[in-house]
């Protein structure tokens, strides 16, 4: 509360500077206890811990279920990510660039997996796909799962591209590149910073997605999170809880890692502006 | 005479109900400057776009050397265009973004990185090759633009609005700065502008649109001491219209209208022209002169405000001051005979502090 950040936001705008603390403090507040417990010597998820142990998270990482999940995960959030960007780019493309009818309609329909609920889609995912075409829970989720992440490849790339000069394309054209040759040097150079934050948010919407892979699930496969709520529903130990913490520190690494080479002011630029 | 180094036949472009470019007939005359020019919305830079092949246009022809190529794209033109933006590629050092046409030309990386330093040569920059476009002024910029335009030999230069984003005194050394480069190079140049003082002072030849047509083109010493109509003339600076005896219109320059004491007889005007009895309004000094404005009655007896500049240097007779009654002196070299157009929006007066009664102005 006391840092000095905050404390020059609040003397410039009180309102805001106390929401934001108040926000962060909301937000940091239960995390900090799960990493606590976690680090129990104890046997149960007791704040606080009873003594200090890394005893959980050894058993965490030799627990074969999570392991196989984490693998799954990773699988579905990389495939999901990429797919959903190799179809939102084109139509952010379209959208921003392009001559057609009915932009808006054509945007609020690839937005619209932010709205419908989840369980809606997860459910008609399992009637049609998986009891209609019989096609196997992997596909069906990934399916699933790019969809939901459609919204964030069309709206944060579409920013950086409203961002950028529509001249830079035409001065390409002009000087003799070819539309395709104009797009991989210029336009897709421009949509960098859209394309790295939207497959960051999309690896992390579809890594922590609960609705669609509980629907979906199976016993051959199934997401880190599904299998950390069956856990808990059958067992209370702190093992979730060293869970929890790995999976956090490992979103922390990858957030550095992402400010060191990038920047999260020009990966999240495009949206905040 | 040779060919023109591009043509429009008939050009239009509508956007819908909206005519843009209205079937307009133009030739760019080879290795000339020429300057598109007029208000915004006038149809200029939708012209320069299609020329450059980044809209097509809903009729008519575009030739270029001669050829038809009114649906070749603008990789195919090979065309130089300056955006209004400069539209530098923000992800390349300046040697890249100049080299870039060249490259997309398949010229090998040798030859590419020779003509790139020569036409940063040409503009003066090529101590900043390694630069990125943010890391220069805008200034800068626009040469860079120039540069990367000129690098692919193209066969027109065409120039959007090129100097609007620079300060005023910048802008006055990049007009020199493009005539210089047109006439070392003998390029082709179309540029559009709003600026009229721009358009004279570089053109060869200047074309004045006014709602997507042609009104009235030629050299600047041909068109600026006889514009055609009211809209040309006020868009070149005539600030005073008057309606002549016979009911002809009228235009005078606020430079051109002496103003003379009282009692100077009507015979001053021996040389022709035309007298006024004029009342002094408002006097706005302005360094190098003042800024007098005055109500008098046009010889079809309508009143009128006008404006005049009056340089004490090189005046004769009494500094006049508000109130003073006088005599104007418009001498008939100076006038501009304009034909009829009923279309043309009724200026109002520039500077009229003290006025008292609303100018009725004489457009028959």
């Amino acid at each position: 509360m006391s840092a000095v950040m905050s404390r020059t936001a609040r003397l410039r705008h009180p309102v805001a500077g106390t929401l934001a603390v108040a926000g962060y403090v909301v937000m940091i507040v239960p995390i900090l206890f799960v990493v606590a417990t976690a680090f129990t010597a104890g046997s149960t998820l007791r704040f606080p811990p009873d003594g200090l142990s890394l005893r959980w998270f050894g058993e965490a990482v030799a627990y074969t279920p999570f392991m196989e999940a984490v693998v799954s995960s990773l699988q579905l959030a990389v495939l999901a990510t990429g797919l959903a960007l190799l179809l939102g780019v084109p139509v952010t493309l379209a959208i921003h660039r392009g001559k057609i009818p009915g932009k808006g309609l054509l945007e609020g329909l690839f937005l619209s997996p932010l709205v419908v609920p989840e369980l809606v889609v997860g459910l008609a995912l399992y009637q049609q796909l998986m009891i209609g075409l019989r096609l196997d829970n992997f596909t069906t989720l990934l399916l699933g799962h790019t969809a939901l992440l459609l919204p964030y490849a069309v709206r944060v790339t579409g920013a950086s591209l409203a961002l950028a000069d529509p001249a830079l394309e035409e001065a390409a054209r002009g000087l003799g590149a070819s539309p395709l040759r104009a797009f991989v040097t210029v336009t897709l150079p421009m949509l960098r910073p859209g394309l790295i934050s939207a497959g960051l948010l999309g690896f992390v919407t579809s890594f922590n997605n609960v609705p669609l892979s509980l629907l979906l699930q199976t016993r051959d496969f199934r997401t880190l999170p599904v299998t950390m709520l069956d856990y808990v529903q059958q067992s209370y130990d702190p093992m979730v809880a060293a869970a929890s913490t790995l999976v956090l520190a490992a979103t922390v690494v990858v957030a550095i890692v992402a400010e060191r080479t990038v920047g999260f002011a020009k990966i999240f630029g495009g949206i905040n502006r | 005479m040779t060919t023109p180094a591009a043509e429009l036949v008939g050009v239009s472009q509508r956007f819908g109900s909206f005519t843009a470019v209205d079937s307009i007939d133009l030739q760019i005359p080879r290795g000339r400057l020429t300057t598109l020019l007029g208000p915004s919305g006038c149809g200029k830079t939708t012209t320069l776009r299609m020329l450059a092949g980044y809209s097509a246009p809903t009729s008519g022809r575009i030739l270029i050397d001669g050829d038809d190529a009114t649906r070749l794209p603008p990789e195919k033109r090979n065309l130089g265009m300056v955006f209004q933006s400069y539209a530098l590629f923000p992800h390349m050092t300046v040697a890249d973004n100049v080299a870039y046409g060249p490259k997309m030309r398949k010229v090998p990386a040798a030859e590419r990185r020779r003509r790139a330093g020569e036409a940063l040569e040409l503009v003066g920059l090529a101590h900043l090759a390694d630069r990125k476009p943010k890391q220069l002024s805008g200034g800068q910029q626009q040469r860079v633009a120039l540069a990367r335009a000129i690098a692919i030999r193209p066969r027109l230069l065409l120039l959007d609005e090129p100097l609007s984003n620079l300060d005023a005194r910048l802008r006055v050394q990049m007009r020199a700065e493009i005539r210089r480069i047109q006439s070392e190079t003998g390029l082709t140049v179309v540029l559009v502008t709003h600026d009229q003082d721009e358009a004279l002072e570089m053109s060869d030849e200047m074309v004045l649109m006014r709602s997507g047509k042609i009104v009235q083109s030629g050299a600047p010493r041909d068109v600026f001491p006889a514009p055609a109509d009211r809209f040309v003339a006020e868009f070149l600076g005539y600030e005073n219209f008057l309606t002549l005896a016979d009911g002809r219109q009228a235009a005078v320059r606020p430079e051109h209208l002496r103003v003379l004491p009282a009692d100077t007889s009507a015979a001053t005007s021996a040389d022709g022209g035309i007298v006024l009895d004029a009342v002094v309004l408002d006097v706005a000094y302005r360094g190098v002169d003042l800024l007098v404005t005055l109500e008098a009655t046009d010889p079809a007896g309508n009143a009128v405000r006008l404006l005049a500049d009056h340089r004490a240097d090189t005046a004769t007779g009494p500094t006049p001051s508000a109130g003073d009654r006088v005599r104007l002196l418009a001498p008939e070299a100076r006038l501009a005979h304009l034909s009829a157009d009923s279309t043309a929006a009724p200026t109002a007066p520039t500077t009229a502090p003290t006025a008292s009664t609303a100018p009725t102005e004489g457009i028959s």
